[in-house]
């Protein structure tokens, strides 16, 4: 199918473009045993990786797909048409020189260098399969702070990745933390030493590039006692009339004191089925954010959780989604306060049109030993047109009376009010609509880096347009 | 044909079955169909009920041998349910028009008791519900509401007795300018398990909802409110609140709240909310500065809290029989 009638089928899409696959080396499409020995081997993985890798795949087939979220989206997946294992050049690179062209060229499209230039610490670009490049500041290096891709992570430091891997989002968790434990590679891995703040943020950037294409990076991070780390991440993929599969796990671990902010800007493509399991521990008096955004993909089925282990810990999910055409963001939290003194705040924003379909789902469960807790959900949705859904599906699981916690929700469509405000004092229509929806969407975005929100806005505003007659 | 052998067992991961299964609900084992005894109805004409797909409704249609018709116009009712025996059960189709008025209360020491409720609102029906039962008994309450054009139900429930409670209540609002303003009020207390789920459809435009449900919880109570909320395609104009709040006065008691909202339709407001807190230690020690026990104290803030559900219930006869039967039921949990 052409480029132009993929387009017709999936939407007009600022990062559809993709590069000629110059892959050197591709696993032929399927799912086996024998794929996932292969992964492990050719990665040159130690025993007990292979070894977890196939139990995982054991896990995988039997267990059912989940009966939540949009069954019918996800009874479409077919496995059996996914290429497990891409990978597009010899090797991570450290100089961005020696990138293969192609792929920089890509990744010079999407501003990564020169953002890498300005305000990271660090950065990570996964094409397909595996990183091809990384760098880390030198007085970040220089502290002690690890941050490779998580080939390199369990090649270089395997006692630490054995030690915390598949601790956070066990493979039997679900259907497709099962299959990311078999298939991963990929992704980022981070250590943080003891009283080490890395100020400025680290970014990894995801990319997609070839057909029914399965992205399944595995991320790991650790912030050792009263350490902080600001992680950032982008996805995106080309437009293409079949689908590709993005099934990542994120693993968090906060020891005591510390604070990890991990952030998404996800903005794949509307042929990309976003699965991904993202869950942290928390310890004693630390802190763990997600801050989520989901703008892309056909479905997203994706819940940052946090496990509130430790006293006087803390959650905060702030997540938004936008919904268009075909699209269904089931999207939300979950926070588990298990230790006394916990407390959590979460905020879900989203928006629906031309038939777009947005989902809260959250949990927020008190286990009977978690005194004195604290938590507030608050989830706000906007409707732009007749064709579109919101839903809301919170549970509150209180196992203690000295709980307090607080949900609240909304559903509405832009005042008439506020437009009529906004275009007396000389906006369009479709102006005064980008306003109102870059304001509601503003506790996000001032989260995020300056860069990030400029681009999300902007964004925002490419998929508004038209949203008005 | 009876459907009931036909419907599959619902897993737990429905909504409406999570936290009560079919399995812990059901009088005997899933597949039997036990002989049940009536319910005594104080009045009532004798009437039928088709039989449902949906497991709960079908398994009390199976085995109940009554069912009675109130018709209301334009009056008060007051409708005794009487529960006795082993397992008894009992169906009842509502039809109201006019300014009407329905108390129900459910009583009796039976060890299992169904009721199917079936009712059509014409005009402005109040309804009190008042769950009676002795201690030890179970209860499955299975109820559907249509209201129709410019037509209001004021539905108000106390449920206080039985032990094992599982109630689904859904109202259907099928025309313009139909409305519900619903209260429900569940006290928990020893191991009580109280379990309401509620749908309410909004499936015409300018439609109008509001639910409040406040659940007290004492000693190792469990109490489960959920909640579905649909604006259906067409509503355009509808308004829907629902509020869920917890009071949780010991350490063991437990409480779940999922109030769900699923909004197919733009131009409409539609919120929920829910909380769960702990008693208030200042209103404690304010009450019993000024001479009560702690108990007093403790069941004065019960009240206070269980009766601000039927905020939005404008029918004074149904606010006050709810409040006499509150104050009965927390006499006798202090006084043993």
């Amino acid at each position: 199918m052409s480029g132009d009638t993929a387009r017709e089928v999936v939407g007009e899409y600022q990062y559809g473009f993709h590069d000629p696959e110059n892959a050197t080396i591709r696993f032929d499409k399927g799912l086996s045993e024998q794929v996932v020995r292969d992964i492990s081997e050719l990665k040159n993985e130690p025993e007990w990786m292979t070894e977890v890798r196939i139990k995982a795949y054991r896990r995988f087939i039997e267990m059912p797909m989940p009966t939540w979220g949009n069954c019918d989206m996800l009874n479409q997946i077919d496995f059996d048409a996914v290429t497990y294992f891409l990978r597009s050049s010899k090797g991570t690179e450290n100089n961005w020189d020696d990138v293969p062209d192609d792929i920089k060229n890509t990744f010079e499209r999407l501003g990564i260098p020169e953002a890498e230039q300005k305000w990271l610490g660090g950065v990570t670009a996964q094409y397909e399969s595996e990183a091809v490049y990384h760098s880390i500041r030198e007085d970040l290096e220089e502290q002690g702070v690890l941050f490779l891709d998580m080939d390199s992570g369990l090649r270089e430091y395997p006692e630490i990745v054995k030690k915390y891997f598949a601790t956070v989002v066990p493979a039997s968790d679900n259907k497709f933390s099962a299959l990311n434990t078999a298939v991963w590679s990929g992704g980022s891995f981070i250590y943080v030493p003891k009283g080490v703040h890395v100020a400025m943020p680290v970014q990894a950037y995801f990319r997609i590039n070839a057909k029914n294409m399965g992205q399944f990076e595995r991320t790991l991070i650790i912030a050792d006692e009263g350490s902080s780390i600001n992680y950032v991440e982008g996805c995106t993929a080309p437009t293409y009339s079949t689908e590709s599969l993005h099934s990542a796990v994120v693993e968090l671990v906060a020891m005591d004191g510390a604070k990890i902010r991990y952030s998404t800007v996800q903005n794949w493509s509307a042929n990309v089925y976003n699965l991904v399991t993202k869950r942290g521990i928390a310890y004693a008096n630390a802190t763990i954010e997600w801050v989520d955004g989901n703008i892309g993909s056909k479905l997203t089925m994706k819940y940052p959780s946090v496990l509130l282990k430790g006293e006087g810990s803390h959650a905060e999910v702030i997540s938004v989604a936008y919904a268009g055409k075909g699209q269904h963001q089931d999207a939300g939290a979950k926070v588990h306060h298990l230790a006394p003194n916990t407390t959590s705040n979460i905020l879900s924003k989203s928006i629906s049109k031309n038939g777009g379909r947005s989902s809260y789902r959250g949990m927020l469960q008190v286990t009977p030993k978690a005194h004195g807790c604290r938590s507030k959900v608050v989830c706000d949705a906007l409707l732009l047109d007749s064709d579109s859904q919101s839903d809301t599906y919170p549970t509150m699981e209180i196992g203690n009376s000295s709980a307090d916690l607080e949900h609240e929700a909304s559903v509405s469509k832009v005042s008439n009010d506020q437009l009529f405000y906004l275009m007396s004092r000389g906006h369009s229509e479709a102006e005064a609509m980008g306003l109102i929806v870059n304001g509601f969407f503003e506790p996000f975005t001032r989260e995020l880096p300056m860069e990030y929100a400029v681009e999300l806005n902007r964004l925002l505003e490419l998929e508004m347009e038209g949203a008005i007659g | 044909m009876m459907q009931y052998p036909k419907i599959a067992i619902p897993p737990r991961s429905e909504h409406l079955w999570r936290y009560t299964p079919w399995k812990r609900i059901h009088p005997t084992k899933v597949e039997e169909m036990p002989n049940a005894d009536h319910i005594l109805f104080s009045s009532g004409e004798d009437s039928a009920m088709d039989d449902s797909d949906e497991i709960a409704r079908s398994f009390i249609h199976s085995i109940s041998s009554v069912c009675k018709l109130v018709a209301l116009d334009d009056e008060l009712q007051e409708l005794d349910l009487r529960c006795s025996g082993h397992i008894c059960a009992g169906e009842i189709n509502v039809k109201s028009q006019g300014n009407s008025t329905l108390i129900v209360r459910i009583s009796g020491d039976a060890g299992w008791t169904g009721i199917r409720l079936s009712g059509e609102v014409k005009g402005t029906l109040s309804v009190a519900v008042v769950n009676d039962l002795s201690g030890e008994g179970h209860l499955l309450r299975c109820e559907d509401w249509a209201v129709g054009r410019d037509s209001t139900l004021e539905f108000a429930t106390l449920s206080a007795g039985g032990f094992l409670n599982k109630s689904d209540i859904r109202v259907n609002l099928t025309q313009t300018g139909s409305e519900l303003r619903g209260g429900i009020a569940s006290n928990g207390h020893n191991s009580r398990h109280d379990d309401h789920h509620i749908e309410i459809t909004h499936k015409s435009k300018h439609t109008y909802s509001s639910l409040v449900m406040h659940a007290a919880c004492d000693d190792s109570s469990h109490s489960v409110g959920t909640g579905l909320l649909t604006i259906c395609e067409g509503a355009g104009g509808s308004d829907a609140g629902q509020v869920f709040r917890n009071l949780l006065l010991s350490e063991k008691a437990r409480a779940e709240a999922i109030p769900e909202l699923e909004v197919l339709a733009d131009d409409v407001k539609a919120a929920h909310g829910a909380a769960s807190a702990p008693v208030d230690v200042n209103q404690i020690h304010y009450l019993t500065s000024r001479g009560l026990s702690r108990e007093e104290a403790s069941a004065l803030i019960v009240e206070g809290f269980l009766m601000d559900a039927f905020r939005h219930v404008k029918n004074q006869d149904v606010v006050a029989t709810l409040r006499t039967r509150l104050l009965v039921h927390l006499e006798c949990l202090i006084s043993g």
